[in-house]
């Protein structure tokens, strides 16, 4: 809309006075750290720092715990014994441990308590909670094969308090078991990796009973304070003021099964840094945690929370959690997941021993030690040996699976806001998409649609017709989004609530009753979804008769699934809650988010299943979520500020997701509290594209952002990335397709492609898309013209758009004004692409596509397309299409990345026999080709010759070829000769 | 770089069939660009006309031009566009890189053609909102059938229906036009009546003044007969007088000042009832819970003193008339008079003889008074005699009805030159209101006045803004079959400033975007930015004057 008379006067100054008033009154965004708990504030934690500093302060400290050797088994890959814990001259613990040696090449130890194990403790408070250790989070989490090796052994000849074995590939694989104190060194070719208890930090806080009140702690008189607590500490050696109960903020965890934390020291020696454990707003590369100079004072924080206003670089918890951490070094990358639902805390700190100026060649040697802590639970860890990156991130996906196969329109663009307020708004932003020629998916409904905040409710005011609605998106292929959350109203007449309450199907307060807190709709209970029960009820939720005015084109958006509670202590559940089969929260914390998210995917499965005729992959976005959350779900980061500090930490926290096992992540574009300006909006957009999950979103009190408001040149800015975006689908689906085999990150750190590269180890500002070559820098600086992007070889690089060659490792400039994207083309890949411009992912099926060559030195060059039909399951059953190019000597030529075919192959591969290749552009090739006008096609034994044009490259540009209409069909072998 | 988007979407209704539509044409080329594509053997990219092509190569699915001449049928060059991201090998920047044609012609016969994206040609989805006949989708994706007949049957008619309403718009524009002219003709009347007034009023007050003047004099006379005793109880009586009523006065003041705290208070009651039960504990935010409990204390102490009443019954007692309570000022002030007039001679004399005294002992007094032999008699307000203010009240009434009559000059005259609009057509409308029910609320735009949310589970009407000004805008929306919306081009807009401020935002505003209909009424309210409310509205008043433009009606057709 634009205004003339009176425009200079009103339109203009209109906005600038509102910016004016809005800086005025806007709040300043600020986490709210005493809602959160400090490491000094967690009990446990605090215990097992204290536990840390005492054994390193103690020069003739010895761990407490030993194996013994008379309890050692071995069978079928797998050694079981008796850990004894020393707790006084007469008194040892027993500890259940196995050391598992998998058919994968992972090992796994697991460490138990055998009074809790048998059920030989008592509750206090009469509670109802089981008294097992948690034993079921790899229930959750584990979908792969735990079966021993058959050709793990012991070695024989074994130092004396030592055992060995032998495992892995060819055998490679070592562990060594320390009995005495117990300790477990793993080791690759002979060289040490992975070290437990090396500090002998290992502490498994055995059950006991409660002493009786000491009356000198009830009537502490003033002064007196201080030196009773000194005392305490004294007798027992250890600080037991947080053992029994716990306050945190007016809420008391009454701890019915006392201390139960479990922790272990697990060393990396030569390795420098490690990465993962997310999720914090923090550098990829994980910084020490024991303070110093550009440290962090407070362990990193494993702890699912609706965290309001984050602040940045900050080991402080976030939504989701994957304990799961690799190190690296120039030559080699292993990984530990601790496996573990409760709140975990992880402490960092590296160690330099200093070469020895006599001995030739030898180099300082860095060790990485981390101290893992949980409040609960088993102790139950797994080590990966590598020895690369994408070696790791395989095996921790054989284990916790792999991302879930989207449907195509899923890593499309998602437009969303906190709310489009009617069904016709809903109408009215869809028409606007298509009159600025703008391609989106899909549309997001936050909670406002409900009636009341009744999850499967329409407000009746607002959202009259929402299957009009529905239809209308799909007209274009469009989808809808909805949210559903986990609190469910306490309400009068909501069906929901009193089958919920009826069916007994809520998580339990301590006292055994339904648990009731706040959240959005005010009063409500939670769903349980470690209740299979409550699983079945509510997939019957999601039927269409059920969720009336839903259809096909209808998915799932899972929020406060950490899970939040606005009056619960630190903003979630007491710990003491009890859920399905008596486990108490503390247990399973973590995992809830995971267990609701999978829920929905199960519903959007079964209602698929129920009432279409080819079932469709569901679609469900998540904020909470832990180790196997990525088989079902994609995430955001949460609630993020439109702010440039904001933009620039979502690269690393995206990066991080990648190389944790879970690549669908993206943050929340433009920011979601406040109101970016449009240079932020549209570098965010321009970043944005290069997120797996690439949404929109704001803020209820923001102003309406989407790309089309902000007017020009910024919304065509924002357009051409979001074209960008769509052109380069292909690509990006067949990086979902190799995540989904597996396991490997979409969007790729420097280090993942470069494990060599020691000067890239700490790079998390600039991405890797997949396989591809592509290398983006998003520009995260207000009025930045330039970026300056960091080359990890020497391999020539071009510039995607005008093939300016970048070469050299080190640091390059490029240009970049507002309407600039830094993308390079790294030498010796192949990219698919699709360039004709559609209003939707589903529009451009039947699109060809455009191969783009990019040759170095050596004039090889390969490349993958992958595809199916973007929906179904059929891609199971082999009705998919996935091609590899590859270029070399002067041919390119496509053949099929696996020759077996599905059976399902034949009738998927003839509904897509006309999709060609349209044009092949070749970057950087041979100054001859000038020459040549034509070259040779090959396909089906027929040979053709088609027009080649070349243009040569001038000032610092490389010369491109373009291929015309080769017409090639993709689904079949061709070749094309060049010279 | 290429920074201006440009929209490739345009309605061909103006084309002209005089363009040789015979000639054989490309699919997808309008007969405008025909004379491009007469050539049978080879083809000139239109903007890089260097650049020439085999017959061939028109429609072949490939983009050769860089302007995507080369492909008026297909969407091979759905790319050339400011609004995809730039790439060396498919758009030169040597070359001309603009797009030559404005996209997919569709012939739609039966009826009006219509140009549509190239992004949507060969998409799989028939756009029969622009291409009734289907010929977007040549590749066989789907099959769009010819629906041209039945579409522009329908179209017809919904456009005769919209000339009808058009034609009844415009004759209610002419009417209030009509009344919009009385209406001004009025306002000029009543100018000219009250200029009248006004000149009549400072005659009248000249008049009065002259009056206070000589009745001052008289009563300085007075002052000299009256004897002293009587004198100086007449100025206590006036002086109680006074007292008593600036008490009374001072008491009504506190009573309004104390209703309206009472209200205030009451509405702050409100917001912080609203506010306890609806704050969102969510934010966890300190300040927030510290407010919620000290309400909670406030709320447990007891909201309203309970001896409250009778605090009010007795200030309602002391504001009573002084008559109420068995006092009459007035007859302590006339007998005052009485008793003087006991020790007046000049009662007794015949009326000629009395007057003649009097001025004498008037003429005798102010000789006395201006030689500085008497003292002048204390002649302040409080002092006067019921003559003086008498005659001053009247002075001052006097003045005030001039005031009145002044202000109100000034009012109608600014009125008189305020903008109502094309032909003043608006001044007919003014505050004539329009409602419509959207959501939760009901929305109400009263002309040239103000925009109100009202909520129809009941509470207070917000208001979202105060008539500040009329303006013009572009807008470019689509248009429902009914006719209920703007359609594109130039549209009157009202703007309401001010209302309501925002929690954590501005002060709410509207735009009232109005085009012709036979009616007022109010279609759509879009809450466009936080607190920036638009109204989409129909009105005979915007209906233009020329009537060819027919606002919604001409769907934008002349500003293309």
């Amino acid at each position: 809309m634009q205004s003339r008379q009176q425009l200079p006067s009103s339109w203009t100054t209109l906005p600038v006075i509102l910016a004016t008033l809005a800086l005025l009154v806007s709040p300043v965004f600020m986490v709210k750290h005493e809602n959160f708990k400090t490491c000094d504030q967690s009990g446990f934690c605090k215990r097992n720092r204290q536990f840390a500093d005492s054994a390193s302060a103690d020069k003739s400290w010895s761990s407490p715990y030993a194996l013994d050797a008379s309890t050692i088994k071995f069978s079928k890959g797998q050694l079981e014994g008796t850990i004894l814990k020393s707790v006084a001259a007469d008194e040892q613990i027993r500890l259940p441990v196995v050391v598992s040696f998998l058919e994968t090449g992972s090992a796994r130890v697991t460490i138990d308590e055998e009074k809790r194990q048998k059920g030989e403790i008592e509750l206090r408070h009469n509670s109802k909670a089981r008294k097992e250790r948690y034993n079921e989070s790899e229930k959750h989490a584990i979908v792969g094969s735990l079966k021993g090796s058959k050709d793990a052994k012991v070695a024989d000849g074994a130092e004396k308090g030592t055992t060995v074995i032998y495992y892995g590939p060819d055998e490679k694989f070592q562990a060594v078991i320390t009995h005495k104190p117990f300790g477990l060194t793993f080791k690759r070719d002979g060289k040490a990796q992975v070290q437990f208890n090396e500090r002998g930090l290992l502490n498994v806080e055995h059950w006991r009973p409660k002493p009786p009140d000491v009356p000198a702690e009830e009537e502490k008189k003033e002064g007196e304070e201080a030196k009773v607590e000194e005392k305490k500490v004294e007798e027992s050696g250890e600080d037991t003021s947080t053992w029994w109960e716990e306050s945190f903020g007016g809420n008391t965890d009454t701890k019915p099964r006392g201390p139960e934390s479990v922790a272990l020291d697990i060393s990396f020696p030569g390795f420098s840094v490690v990465y993962g454990i997310p999720e914090h707003a923090s550098s990829m590369a994980l910084k020490q945690t024991r303070g110093g100079d550009g440290n962090y004072n407070e362990p990193y924080r494993l702890f699912n929370a609706d965290v309001f206003e984050y602040e940045l670089d900050s080991p402080m918890t976030l939504y989701g959690s994957i304990p799961f951490m690799q190190a690296h070094s120039k030559d080699s990358t292993v990984g530990v997941f601790w496996l573990n639902g409760a709140e975990t805390w992880v402490d960092i700190v590296k160690s330099t021993s200093k070469a020895n100026p006599l001995s030739l060649g030898s180099k300082d040697f860095t060790t990485t030690q981390t101290h893992w802590f949980s409040e609960s639970g088993l102790m139950d860890v797994f080590v990966f040996l590598g020895p690369t990156p994408s070696d790791v991130i395989k095996s921790y996906g054989e284990l916790t699976g792999t991302t879930a196969m989207p449907q195509e329109f899923a890593i499309a663009y998602h437009q969303c806001r906190w709310n489009y307020v009617t069904d016709q708004d809903v109408k009215d932003v869809d028409k606007r998409f298509d009159k600025f020629n703008i391609p989106y998916d899909v549309i997001w409904l936050d909670i406002e649609y409900t009636d009341g905040k009744k999850y499967f409710t329409w407000d009746p005011l607002t959202f009259k017709n929402p299957d009009s609605m529905i239809k209308h998106l799909d007209k274009r292929s469009r989808k809808l989004v909805t949210i559903i959350d986990p609190h469910i109203k306490n309400t009068d007449s909501y069906p929901v609530v009193d089958a919920l309450k009826k069916k007994d199907l809520a998580v339990h307060d301590k006292d055994n009753n339904i648990y009731e807190g706040w959240c959005w709709p005010g009063s409500s209970h939670w769903i349980d979804c470690l209740n299979p029960a409550a699983i079945e009820w509510w997939k019957s939720l999601f039927k269409y008769k059920a969720f009336v005015g839903t259809g096909s084109n209808v998915f799932i958006w899972n929020d406060m699934n950490e899970p939040s509670v606005f009056n619960g202590p630190e903003t979630s559940m007491p710990r003491d809650n009890l859920h399905f089969q008596n486990w108490e929260h503390r247990d399973v914390h973590n995992i809830y988010g995971m267990t609701y998210h999978n829920a929905t995917y199960q519903a959007l499965l079964a209602r698929s299943k129920a009432e279409e005729k080819s079932p469709r992959r569901p679609f469900v976005l998540t904020r909470a979520f832990f180790p196997g959350s990525q088989r079902t779900a994609a995430m955001w980061t949460g609630d993020n500020l439109a702010e440039w500090s904001h933009l620039a930490a979502s690269l690393p926290m995206v990066l991080n997701q990648g190389i944790a096992g879970m690549p669908f992540a993206g943050a929340d574009v433009g920011g979601f509290f406040g109101n970016p300006s449009k240079e932020l909006l549209t570098r965010w957009y321009q970043a944005g594209a290069f997120y797996p999950f690439f949404r929109g979103h704001a803020h209820i009190d923001t102003r309406r952002r989407e790309p089309y408001v902000a007017g020009e040149p910024y919304t065509g800015i924002m357009t051409q990335a979001l074209r960008l975006r769509y052109s380069l689908l292909p690509a990006w689906y067949t990086a979902f397709r190799e995540a989904h085999v597996y396991g490997t990150p979409i969007v790729r750190p420097n280090w993942f492609v470069h494990p060599e590269d020691e000067g890239g180890f700490a790079l998390d500002d600039q991405l890797y898309l997949a396989d591809t070559g592509l290398l983006f820098k998003p520009v995260v600086a207000e009025a930045a013209n330039s970026v300056d992007i960091y080359l990890a070889d020497d391999t020539p690089y071009f510039d995607y758009f005008t093939y300016k060659t970048y070469k050299g490792k080190g640091s390059h400039t490029i240009e970049a004004p507002l309407e600039k994207i830094p993308l390079l083309m790294r030498a010796g890949h192949i990219v698919p692409r699709r360039d004709r411009a559609r209003r939707s992912s589903a529009l451009m099926r039947n699109d060809p596509y455009t191969l783009v060559i990019v040759l170095g030195s050596d004039g090889k060059a390969a490349g993958e397309l992958y595809f199916d039909d973007g929906e179904s399951f059929d891609y199971e059953a082999g009705a998919y299409i996935h091609r590899t190019f590859s270029y070399a000597d002067g041919k390119l030529s496509s053949a099929d990345k696996y020759p077996e075919k599905g059976k399902g192959f034949d009738k998927y591969a003839k509904s897509v026999s006309k999709l060609r290749v349209e044009r092949v552009v070749v970057v950087n090739p041979p100054a001859e080709w000038e020459k040549v006008a034509k070259v040779s096609v090959t396909q089906d034994g027929k040979e053709k010759y088609v027009k080649m044009s070349f243009v040569k490259g001038e000032s610092g540009h490389a010369s491109y070829a373009v291929v015309r209409d080769p017409k090639v069909q993709i689904v079949k072998d061709w070749g094309i000769v060049f010279a | 770089m290429r920074t201006k988007a440009v929209i490739t979407f345009a309605f061909a209704s103006t084309l002209s069939t005089s363009f040789a539509a015979d000639l054989p044409r490309p699919r997808g080329v309008s007969p405008e660009y025909a004379k491009y594509y007469k050539d049978a053997s080879s083809f000139a990219c239109i903007f890089n006309p260097s650049i020439t092509l085999e017959a061939s190569q028109i429609n072949d699915d490939f983009c050769d031009c860089p302007d995507g001449s080369d492909e008026p049928g297909t969407s091979a060059c759905s790319h050339i566009s400011a609004l995809s991201p730039p790439s060396a090998a498919i758009s030169d920047s040597t070359l001309n890189n603009t797009a030559a044609l404005p996209g997919f012609y569709c012939k739609n016969k039966g009826h009006r053609p219509a140009y549509i994206p190239f992004t949507y040609v060969n998409d799989g989805i028939c756009d029969y909102d622009n291409c009734c006949d289907g010929s977007d989708e040549s590749e066989g994706i789907v099959k769009c059938e010819d629906k041209c007949k039945e579409i522009g049957t329908m179209w017809k008619k919904a456009e005769e229906q919209k000339q009808k309403t058009l034609n009844v718009a415009m004759q209610k524009r002419r009417d209030l036009v009509a009344t919009a002219a009385r209406l001004k003709l009025e306002v000029e009347e009543k100018i000219s009546n009250l200029k009248s007034m006004v000149q009549a009023d400072e005659i009248k007050i000249q008049e009065a003044e002259n009056n206070l003047v000589e009745t001052e004099k008289r009563e300085k006379l007075r002052a000299i007969t009256a004897p002293k005793t009587g004198g100086r109880l007449g100025v206590l009586v006036s002086l109680a007088k006074k007292r008593t009523e600036d008490l009374r006065a001072g008491v009504l003041k506190l009573m309004q000042e104390k209703a309206s705290a009472e209200f205030r208070v009451k509405e702050l009651e409100g917001i912080l009832e609203a506010f306890k039960t609806e704050y969102n504990p969510n934010f966890n935010d300190e300040g927030v819970k510290r407010a919620v409990r000290a309400w909670e204390e406030y709320e447990a102490r007891g909201r309203h003193p309970a001896d409250d009443h009778v605090a009010q019954k007795e200030m309602e007692d002391l504001v009573q008339d002084d008559s109420e309570h068995g006092l009459t000022w007035d007859d302590y002030e006339t007998a005052d008079r009485d008793t003087d007039s006991l020790y007046l001679i000049e009662s007794y004399l015949p009326p000629s003889a009395r007057d003649w005294l009097r001025q004498k002992y008037a003429d005798v007094r102010v000789f006395l008074v201006d030689n500085g032999i008497l003292p002048a008699v204390d002649n302040d307000a409080a002092g006067e005699s019921k003559a003086v203010q008498d005659t001053r009240t009247h002075l001052d009434s006097v003045k005030s009805e001039r005031d009145g009559h002044q202000s109100d000059l000034t009012n109608n005259e600014s009125d008189l030159t305020k903008n109502y609009g094309p032909d003043d057509v608006f001044r007919a409308l003014k505050g004539e209101c329009v409602n419509v029910e959207s959501g939760e609320y009901t929305y109400e735009h009263c002309f040239m006045d103000k925009t109100t949310q009202k909520p129809n589970k009941g509470g207070m009407d917000t208001a979202m803004g105060y008539f500040d000004r009329i303006e013009f805008v572009n807008v470019d929306e689509g248009e429902p079959a009914d006719g209920k919306g703007l359609g594109s081009g130039e549209r009157i807009a009202l703007r309401y400033e001010n209302g309501a401020t925002c929690w954590n935002g501005p002060a709410r505003s509207t735009t009232v975007i109005l085009v012709c209909y036979e009616i007022n009424e109010v279609w759509k309210v879009v809450e466009e930015e936080k607190c920036i409310y638009r109204m989409e509205a129909g009105s005979p008043a915007a209906c233009t004057p020329e009537g060819s433009r027919g606002a919604s009606q001409a769907a934008g057709k002349d500003e293309l």
